[in-house]
């Protein structure tokens, strides 16, 4: 019987590497002076100075993680924490220094920006390089800017929210970035303000021994709705970088908003990044997420369902070829009355890959009248790889409706015989079973994603199973 | 102290790797006195006082060093019948017997078919203490069925391990009925060795007051086309709480295994807490796994339904509870225990 193969994502348009040219490259470790040169280097204000370094001692009391995928060969003394790459933010492509400009260019930015998006975002190591918006949302109230600008020009509301949401006690890395962040994008939707389009930024890490730390904070105010895409990549070196990058989307009552995530990071890389959202009354979060690059990742985006009638959705894929281990999955906890969660999460292995789908659901005590539904499915491309589902579900009230399914395996031979009995090929039967297995996810990616997700779901017939 | 960890952790704020057990646990037991053997032939064998050797076990609860050194029961059953015959090990708790640390090994001869039933009775009030360990060997194409069942008072302190090991072609069912202690925490471990092997596990749990149970079944799946089939029945009232931890773990070669797993929780009251952490782990391509778990409230629909026939809430309750207990209470065929179980559980729901 014939095997289905599936090849790995083609990263030709990923892997190219710039000159590790920067503007200043801060000393590898991760000490007080080195928090304080950061900070001096990004002109912070004092409250951001002293929150940094209250961060570095959270990070320093705080341990690693008992558990999820080995990170013994993270040495932070290894990593420099930030890069400033040649220019300033610009907010014209021509303005952005040729070498970065080519690199976004390869990657497909500026063309997105002419065709399908609001506005765009671009970081290149440790900071943003480009930053525009239409004018029109201009004219809204809307504010789409890089984390630094929102710092200064807005810095009641900044403070106000930020790592509020993600206190820097939640665990190790989210210190860290606390104290060592730099870049992201500030994004605030007025009351009633609906985006036709989405806004999308864009992180890139060029250089070797480095972290990316970007900052995105969301507001999206009461009735008002976005659509927000996150892509990011690298390329590969020989040793380890880090990406901690920490996400705070704050959604009002009767608001929507839509976080789109394209992880494409090149597999020397370390992706420990934190997402999570505060969803008030009727408001709604949706997340679409595809996690297929990285060497390990541990990203477990999360909803706190705040408002009564509040909402959210999980929508996510992983892909783990050889030498990754993809540890990803949600986080819901229903905190009011009439919530519901929908969590509908894939994964495949294949060539010694590893994808562990873990999960948190908790439904708390006032949650009444709550629902939430999971299914979670994994196919195994061959027999070296590996596949785990580890949910936790936490129900702490009785008038709720809970389930969860699971489901792991090979592609089934009675699915193949069927398909083949209707007439087609068995190269064309298993594409058609891969494909569709991968579709309920695929089709709520931005389409220049789901094109090129589905190209990597590139079939061949080659050996046999036995 | 920390009890019945999960094979695979997963994040410590999830409060479901470990129970804390801080109850005092004693070190020093005299003899316990009331246990009942009954068997319905003299082909099998049952030898207290045994004398064990030394042995291993990769997980149980964690006291299992406590049972090594300490215990007050040491029994040994030999299955040797092939014509599905009884036996019946009862340990009553009373006034006089209120510690009990017993280890059991269970030695099922090829071919052999039995019925083996273990019972943990406590009719008297007082505060118990039981930590056991049950090891099982079930031998090539070998068929049986053992019922454990936990009616200890509310009072008590339930810890059992019980650890299995499958050869070739043998067909083993548990039945475990877990009704009784404030605290039950049960830890059960099969490893499906032999080709073909199958390992049914059936469970029942009703937790009342401020009663904890945690549970932890871990099957690993080393054999080809073994099956593994889990099913946990439950329901919560008042301030219970209970954790549920399964793991079916198919291991590289297990090729066309098959492992199911549900678990299902009725919750009786607003106070009621359900945690569930069913895991599947998959090194093996072409094996067939599936779970699922859901957790709620008694089915308005039906208890309607109940009701429109003349049964007022509570009794309408008991039904759906009964009903949902249906499958394993049918699967066990001893009439005295299933009557005591059903009067046992028809008092818990009171």
């Amino acid at each position: 019987m014939a095997k289905t193969k599936i090849d790995d994502i083609n990263r030709n348009i990923y892997d190219f590497k710039n000159k590790d040219d920067y503007d200043y490259k801060i000393k590898k470790g991760l000490t007080r002076e080195i928090i304080e040169e950061i900070s001096k280097q990004k002109n912070d204000p004092d409250w951001m100075r002293e929150f940094r370094l209250k961060a570095l001692e959270v990070y320093n009391k705080l341990e690693m993680p008992t558990w999820g995928p080995d990170l013994s060969e993270l040495n932070m003394d290894e990593i420099a924490t930030y890069v400033r790459p040649k220019g300033k933010m610009a907010s014209n492509w021509e303005d952005v220094p040729d070498e970065i400009k080519n690199t976004f260019d390869k990657l497909g930015i500026p063309d997105a920006e002419k065709t399908s998006l609001a506005g765009v975002g671009a970081q290149y190591d440790s900071e943003v390089v480009y930053h525009s918006m239409k004018d029109d949302l201009i004219k809204q109230g809307v504010i789409y800017t890089d984390m630094e600008t929102a710092v200064r020009e807005y810095p009641d509301l900044v403070k106000e929210h930020f790592m509020k949401c993600v206190p820097v006690y939640d665990h190790k890395f989210v210190a860290l970035h606390g104290a060592v962040w730099s870049g992201g994008s500030f994004v605030y939707v007025p009351k009633g303000v609906k985006l036709d389009f989405p806004l999308q930024s864009y992180f890139r890490l060029n250089s070797p021994e480095s972290g990316q730390f970007e900052h995105t904070l969301i507001i999206v105010e009461e009735g008002a709705s976005l659509h927000f895409i996150e892509g990011c990549s690298a390329p590969k070196y020989n040793k380890v970088n880090l990406h901690a990058g920490c996400v705070e989307l704050y959604v009002k009552d009767n608001a929507y908003l839509r976080y789109s995530t394209i992880e494409n990071w090149s597999k020397n890389m370390l992706n420990l990044n934190t997402k999570k959202a505060l969803i008030g009354k009727n408001a709604q979060v949706d997340w679409v997420s595809g996690s297929f690059g990285s060497k390990i990742s541990m990203l477990y985006p999360m909803s706190v369902l705040n408002g009564e009638g509040a909402k959210t959705e999980y929508t996510g894929i992983s892909f783990a070829g050889a030498g990754q281990n993809l540890d990803t999955g949600f986080k819901v906890v229903h905190n009011a009355p009439n919530t519901s969660s929908v969590v509908n999460s894939k994964s495949i292995s294949k060539n010694g890959g590893k994808c562990t789908y873990r999960s948190l659901v908790r439904i708390m005590e006032n949650a009444k009248n709550s629902k939430s539904s999971v299914s979670c499915e994994s196919l195994m491309l061959d027999d070296f790889s590996i596949s785990d589902t580890i949910p936790t579900n936490d129900i702490r009230t009785d008038d709720v409706e809970f389930s969860h399914e699971a489901k792991i395996g090979k592609i089934s031979d009675k699915t193949i015989f069927y398909l083949m009995s209707r007439g087609l090929s068995e190269e064309d039967a298993k594409a058609m079973i891969v494909r569709g297995f991968a579709y309920p996810i695929s089709k709520e990616l931005p389409v220049e994603y789901a094109v090129e997700m589905n190209n990597l779901i590139n079939l061949e017939l080659e050996g046999s199973i036995g | 102290m920390e009890l019945n960890s999960t094979p695979v952790r997963t994040c410590k704020n999830y409060n479901i790797n470990d129970i804390e057990f801080s109850e005092k646990i004693p070190n020093k037991f005299k003899k316990f006195e009331n246990l009942k053997i009954f068997k319905d032939t003299e082909k099998d064998e049952v030898i207290t006082d045994f004398k064990f050797k030394d042995f291993d076990i990769k997980y149980g609860t964690g006291l299992i060093d406590q049972i090594k050194n300490s215990s007050n029961q040491n029994i040994r059953v030999n299955v040797n019948s092939k014509t599905n015959k009884d036996i019946k090990l009862e340990f009553d708790f009373d006034e006089k017997n209120l510690e009990l640390v017993e280890n059991i090994e269970i030695n099922i001869e090829p071919e052999t078919t039995s019925n083996i039933y273990i019972i943990y009775r406590q009719r008297t009030s007082g505060k118990a203490f039981h930590n056991g360990l049950i090891r099982v060997l079930s031998k090539s194409n070998s068929k049986s069925i053992i019922t454990i069942v936990n009616l200890m008072n509310p009072e008590s302190s339930n810890v059992l391990s019980i650890d299995g090991k499958l050869e070739d072609g043998s067909k083993l069912k548990y039945n475990i009925v877990d009704f009784g202690g404030k605290t039950s925490i049960t830890n059960l471990y099969t490893n499906l060795l032999g080709k073909e092997s199958q390992n049914l596990i059936n469970s029942i749990y009703l937790g009342s007051n401020d009663e904890k149970i945690d549970i932890n079944y871990i099957a690993e799946c080393f054999g080809e086309k073994t099956k593994i089939d889990i099913d946990v029945q439950g329901a919560l009232k008042d301030n219970a709480k209970k954790s549920f931890k399964g793991t079916i773990d198919f291991k590289k070669g297990c090729k066309k295994a098959y492992g199911n797993e549900a678990e299902n929780c009725m919750l009786l009251s607003d106070k009621a807490k359900s945690i569930a952490l069913p895991m599947l782990l998959c090194s093996e391509e072409d094996v067939e796994g599936n779970h699922s778990s859901s957790s709620g409230k008694a089915n308005d629909k039906e208890l309607f339904y109940i009701m429109t026939r003349g049964f007022d809430r509570k009794s309408a309750e008991k039904l759906l509870v009964r009903a949902k207990f249906n499958n394993i209470l049918e699967g066990i065929t001893n009439k005295e225990v299933k009557g005591e179980i059903l009067y046992e559980m028809d008092q818990k729901l009171d």
